[in-house]
């Protein structure tokens, strides 16, 4: 499932007319006709969307238009709070994840997550990234769990800069650090699907880069949705952008053809910066 | 764009050169001196009224861990006791000493080296030291040796050159002989163990704490045991797990009012379940332990649930975020987090369980109890109360006793917390 094809190279991707968006083979999640409500409060109206292995997947949209609040029914987390409700189907590989059998925990395992702001536990570099791995009893011994967070930590592309010091403490890294420090914690677990929430939104531009190349580097391997703020940024890391308009999926699409030649005046006012 | 609108609204760029600018300025330094000079007042009045406690009780309580003591020679072998000291290897030792006559040996004794009245000079139960003397060492059967004597109360105010207010006749009786054996080197006063290892005594040259430290040893450890956990428990269940509704609202209440409830009711409450219905024993240890248990919970339950509820969000979805368990997240994350926020509330609920007094007389921890609990079941009595206990005398010679007895429960106390704030201290640095 991991080996990537490319639809990029697939047929023109015209308006989500009978021509898939997304190639069957390498569809990883699927979600149709979700509501969430906070309360009384409905804050997701019908979405349906599916999300690719292949490659990244942006959700934009103006503030407070729900974006955090799909993406958290994506591992539910969205189940921590009491207020939240969620209705329609959400399948993992064609599995329904709101399924009572389903074990929530295991999705989390499977679907990983960063969040907006970076939040290591307040423990060593270390303890960080190998705490996922020892409650799911992904290493064998000592050295394979050594492996496996200093594995993560290159991959996160944050293993140079703490390599000696291993055992200080997580929350004495600097921003950057601690969000690539999340990403390592996210990826020890060896998820099929990040989900990242505004990753970028508390760093420099230099950290943003990292960020992004990473994002690139990952692509393939695990099956990514990101949210951003920034279009440039969207542009950059994805290959299919969804806009969100007040609960609404408004336009999903092949990001190139998203921002040239969006569809939806929605969509087009937003990326003018008309509004949001 | 501010420019612009202030001079448009009609207002003057500031001048922060005006006098009534500096003024305002000066005002605000003379307001923070004030404001630093007030807070240092108040440290160095709560560490002066800290440092008299301290000297008060020490100076008058030292006295409380020494005794007066009168030589006494004994001749043991010309006594009536025949006991051949190879007999006290056997396993009838304690009751052949028992059986053995001490008391009228150290009569004879007394008689024969200080006259007639000189049991006068000697503590009541002073013929013990022999005893205990003769159990230490067998061989002394087969001598005559001279073993220093608890003195008497008298005595004991005449080392102290109290000749009582109305200097009755006996008193300076007592005085005139004291200078006598003082001159003949024949007393002496000496650290003694006996206020740390014995249990109180209606003599006090004979009473000692060991009884009281340990009941409040054992009534602590009972607390502890049960307020410590169902406190950390319930501020988990009400913290993590309640459901929001009127049920757990109504419980909030009342676990927060219970905090405040007077602890002569929790004495009441201990009363009546304990003793009334549940027919435990009196004075006991385990119902002390049990009653002061009802009344550190609450202090427990709300510490642990801001301790809890402090614990930022982000670490429990981060948690949740990699796929720990509910009780992973809880075990792992949120009880380490919080530990040194419950921990302080232990301490301070611990702190006041130790100091309680009220609750304690009512379930009849108030009893004279002369030989220390060996057990949770066993009377006992603790420390506050023997304080209170020896503060009632009549007897002036408890008054030192008295200062010796709150000095034991202040190093108590500080032991405690020493223990609570090193354990809390390492679980802080484990992050
Ligand atoms: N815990 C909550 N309780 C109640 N309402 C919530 C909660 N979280 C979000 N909402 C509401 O749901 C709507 C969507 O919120 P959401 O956080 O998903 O927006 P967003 O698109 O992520 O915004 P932003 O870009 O600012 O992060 C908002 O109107 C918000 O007020
Ligand atoms: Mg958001």
């Amino acid at each position: 499932m991991n080996d990537a094809t490319d639809t990029q190279a697939a047929p023109e991707a015209k308006p989500a007319t009978d021509e898939p968006l997304v190639d069957p083979a390498s569809l990883k999640m699927t979600a149709r006709n979700v509501d969430v409500y906070y309360g009384d409060k409905q804050a997701i109206d019908d979405v349906s969307i599916d999300i690719g292995m292949d490659n990244v997947t942006a959700f934009i949209g103006p503030s407070g238009c729900g974006k955090s609040t799909f993406l958290r029914t994506l591992n539910r987390m969205n189940d921590t709070i009491p207020i939240a409700r969620t209705s329609g189907q959400i399948e993992l590989d064609g599995e329904d994840i709101y399924d009572p059998d389903m074990d929530v925990v295991q999705l989390r395992a499977r679907v990983g997550m960063v969040f907006q702001k970076p939040n290591p536990f307040p423990k060593s570099i270390y303890e960080n990234v190998a705490y996922g791995p020892r409650i799911h009893g992904l290493a064998g011994s000592k050295s394979e769990l050594d492996q496996i967070v200093e594995k993560s930590l290159i991959r996160a592309g944050l293993f140079e800069e703490v390599k000696d010091r291993l055992d200080d403490s997580g929350t004495a890294l600097s921003g950057g650090q601690q969000q690539r420090l999340c990403i390592a914690r996210a990826i020890a677990v060896d998820p099929e699907v990040i989900l990242m929430d505004e990753p970028c939104s508390a760093l420099d531009p230099i950290a943003t880069a990292k960020i992004e190349e990473l994002i690139h580097e990952l692509r393939g391997k695990y099956a990514i949705v990101i949210v951003t703020h920034n279009m440039q940024q969207a542009a950059r890391v994805s290959q299919r952008t969804a806009f969100f308009h007040l609960g609404n999926l408004v336009e999903y699409g092949e990001t190139s053809e998203l921002f040239t030649n969006p569809h939806q005046e929605r969509t087009k006012d937003y990326i003018t910066g008309r509004y949001g | 764009m501010n420019a612009t609108t202030a001079s448009t609204d009609g207002r003057q760029p500031t001048d922060w050169k005006t006098d009534a600018m500096q003024r305002r300025i000066r005002a605000r330094y003379r307001a923070e001196k004030r404001f630093r000079f007030y807070g240092l007042a108040a440290v160095f009045l709560s560490a002066g009224f800290l440092a008299f406690l301290l000297f008060t009780m020490v100076s008058s309580g030292a006295r409380g861990f020494t005794q007066v003591q009168i030589a006494l020679p004994v001749d043991f072998a010309a006594s009536n006791i025949v006991i051949e000291p190879e007999q006290l290897d056997g396993n009838d030792r304690e009751q052949l000493l028992a059986l053995a006559d001490f008391q009228g040996l150290a009569q004879e004794s007394m008689v024969a080296a200080y006259g007639d009245d000189g049991q006068a000079l000697f503590s009541n139960g002073a013929w013990v030291q022999l005893r205990n003397a003769v159990s230490d060492d067998p061989t002394l059967l087969n001598r005559s040796e001279v073993i220093w004597m608890p003195a008497s109360t008298e005595i004991d105010f005449a080392a102290r050159g109290d000749a009582g207010e109305n200097q009755s006749e006996e008193r300076l009786a007592m005085m005139e002989r004291y200078q006598a054996l003082e001159e003949a080197g024949q007393v002496r006063s000496a650290l003694s163990w006996t206020f740390l290892t014995m249990g109180d005594s209606s003599d006090p040259t004979l009473a000692g704490i060991w009884g009281a430290l340990k009941g409040s040893l054992f009534t602590m450890l009972v607390t502890l045991a049960l307020a410590f956990p169902i406190g950390v428990l319930a501020a988990v269940y009400l913290e993590e797990y309640a459901p929001q509704n009127r049920w757990t609202d109504i419980i909030e209440v009342s676990i927060n009012n219970l905090a405040a409830v007077p602890s002569i009711i929790f004495g009441l409450l201990g009363l009546a379940i304990f003793l009334n219905t549940f027919h435990l024993p009196r004075s006991a240890a385990i119902v002390g332990g049990l009653t002061l248990a009802l009344m550190t919970m609450p202090v427990i339950v709300i510490a642990g649930r801001n301790a809890i509820k402090s614990v930022p969000p982000s670490i429990r979805d981060a948690a949740l975020g990699v796929g720990a368990s509910p009780v992973q997240v809880l075990t792992h994350h949120v009880l380490p987090l919080s530990l040194p926020g419950i921990l302080t509330g232990t301490i301070i609920g611990m702190s006041r369980a130790l100091g309680e007094t009220a609750p304690l007389l009512l379930i009849g921890m108030r009893a004279f109890v002369p030989s220390p609990p060996d057990g949770l079941t066993d009377p006992a009595t603790v420390l506050p109360v023997q304080i209170f206990l020896w503060s009632d005398e009549l007897n002036p010679g408890f008054v030192e006793k008295t200062s010796a007895a709150i000095i034991v429960l202040l190093v108590f106390l500080l032991v405690m917390n020493g223990l609570a704030i090193w354990l809390r201290n390492k679980y802080e640095q484990r992050w």
